[in-house]
């Protein structure tokens, strides 16, 4: 289980479901400056840049992922979440989304010269989607979205790695419970393995975050319960992966994190989104 | 010390070469590379492989630089890997000379990574010496059908040591990729008929593994086992066939040639 090659053949399939509420307004992990809202989207657009670049091959790009991002919120409308020419699509293979972002900025980051010091370099950073908060949180929706592409995608991909769906919020949903629907998802599957449902919620405070527990000790609220009973435990291959990147992560370990500040939304990121070894 | 006693008017050494791409890939879309130089010279002779990283882009290019300036060079020691400007610079000439979309510019700049091993060998006393950084491997096989022998294996020695992360070396200088603190060295003399073989990294685990079980896989692989790539491919299904990881796969065999075909006897 969970051990299928990730080929042009046998693609993996990611649905990110972004909490476009009106609360993703409020500051981020503390800091005065900065929305939710702008984090999420400035990370998850940077996710995108770096599974785009992970994909390139020569001159080329090789759909070893297909991507889908929808947002909840905006009046509790539930939407994939491209702007641009992609506009009204949810998944698409990796090629198309890298050859069609909404917009490419130049920006400048410090890298190594090779002598041991810095050296400015111009990078391209493309953006896929804006930032957005409005609205309820129609939890239970976003996780019916993703279940209808799941369930195209299974059908049309048997034998591959499932689908991972990341859903990420700062607040309880105003759609009714969202368990059965995560549950329901999370029926579907391919020959390898059910679906993967990983939750982080992100925080308003600064404070501790508690990242990919065993059990639901501990956890503050039936909130938080709730979102770790819809998480999945993580692959072999992520627990190493966690691991790697100094997560406490032991047997049995959720996908989910809670008060999640950016730090950790980018590092949980990067074990979520690492089914296996690329061919 | 026959060699040297009585030169011989030919190469007394043959070296073959068998490559296999991923299954589902393209013959276009292999990254692994070899070079070799001087078979046909009586006293010296050359031999590199590399396994360009799949991860990375233009690896192939890199693998093929790699294995090609050893080979056309005259070190044989850890200094190859002090003087590689040359060979990144043509790297990185042959990469910015094309008009790439976005995300391809950008992995670029990350560089390309290979697994390498590079072995010169004296063809008159027949020591070898070899230079490795990663996972690619160098197997000294010995004894006479059926009944060869592993005697020596560099840079790795047990199965299990594969599968992790290796050090790579890197088209691009970066201050934490220094490859020189990686890279392994190793000597050996040949006796009697004796052979050496170079496999990239799953090639090279699966032999060790089939060895460590007490498999004859060094007849499987010697000049009776391999003929054609026909054979060649046969063994590669019969791997994948036992787990082995979908990769490109590479074995190159160097053996003595029988006194006849030396025009010595």
């Amino acid at each position: 289980m969970y051990s299928a090659e990730i080929s042009r053949k046998n693609p993996g399939c990611f649905i990110f479901l972004l909490d476009q509420s009106a609360s993703m307004e409020d500051p981020f992990g503390g800091s005065a400056d900065r929305k939710k809202a702008d984090e999420l989207a400035t990370i998850i657009n940077k996710l995108l840049h770096n599974l785009s670049i992970r994909c390139a091959k020569g001159d080329s790009i090789y759909d070893y992922f297909h991507v889908a991002v929808i947002g909840y919120g905006q009046d509790t409308v539930v939407k994939s979440a491209w702007d641009g020419a992609m506009t009204g699509k949810d998944l698409v293979p990796i090629s198309e989304l890298a050859n069609n972002p909404l917009r490419i900025e130049d920006r400048v980051k410090k890298a190594d010269d090779g002598n041991g010091g810095l050296v400015e370099q111009s990078v391209k950073f493309p953006l896929w989607f804006e930032a957005r908060h409005a609205g309820g949180t129609p939890m239970s929706s976003a996780f019916k979205m993703a279940a209808e592409i799941v369930q195209r995608w299974v059908a049309e991909h048997p034998k591959g790695f499932p689908p991972i769906v990341i859903n990420i919020t700062d607040g309880e949903s105003t759609d009714g419970d969202p368990v059965p629907e995560a549950k329901a998802l999370c029926s579907l599957g391919s020959d390898d393995g059910a679906t993967l449902v990983f939750n982080i919620h992100l925080s308003s405070e600064s404070g501790n975050p508690i990242e990919l527990p065993a059990s639901d000790e501990g956890l503050p609220d039936k909130f938080a319960k709730q979102l770790f009973e819809m998480s999945s435990a993580l692959t072999p291959f992520m627990i190493g992966r966690a691991k790697e990147l100094g997560m406490p992560a032991g047997d049995g370990a959720r996908g989910f994190v809670f008060n999640a500040q950016p730090v950790q939304v980018i590092q949980f990121l990067d074990i979520g989104t690492r089914p296996a070894n690329l061919r | 010390m026959i060699d040297a006693l009585h030169p011989v008017t030919t190469a007394p050494f043959s070296i073959e070469a068998f490559s296999c791409q991923k299954a589902g890939n393209a013959r276009t879309e292999y990254e692994d590379a070899w070079a070799i130089r001087g078979s046909d010279s009586p006293t010296r002779c050359r031999v590199a492989i590399a396994d360009g990283a799949t991860e990375s882009s233009f690896s192939a290019l890199w693998a093929a630089l790699l294995v090609e300036s050893f080979v056309r060079g005259r070190s044989h020691g850890p200094e190859f890997f002090r003087h590689l400007g040359a060979i990144r610079r043509l790297w990185r000439g042959k990469v910015r000379g094309r008009p790439l979309p976005w995300y391809a510019a950008e992995k670029a700049k990350k560089g390309a990574y290979a697994a390498f091993v590079g072995l010169s060998l004296n063809a008159v006393n027949r020591a070898w010496r070899a230079v490795a950084i990663g996972d690619c491997c160098l197997f000294q096989v010995t004894g006479l059908p059926p009944n060869l022998e592993l005697a020596h294996t560099f840079p790795l020695s047990h199965s299990e040591e594969f599968g992790s992360s290796p050090f790579l070396v890197g088209s691009v200088k970066k201050a934490e990729d220094d490859p020189l603190p990686h890279v392994r060295v190793s000597e050996g003399v040949l006796q009697g008929n004796d052979g050496l073989y170079f496999a990239s990294d799953a090639l090279a685990a699966w032999l060790l593994r089939r060895s460590e079980k007490g498999e004859p896989v060094w007849n499987a692989i010697s000049p009776d086992g391999i003929r054609t790539e026909k054979d060649f491919e046969a063994l590669v299904a019969q791997a994948r066939e036992e787990g082995t990881r979908n990769d490109d796969m590479t074995l190159i065999r160097l053996t003595r040639r029988a006194a006849w075909e030396r025009g010595a006897g």
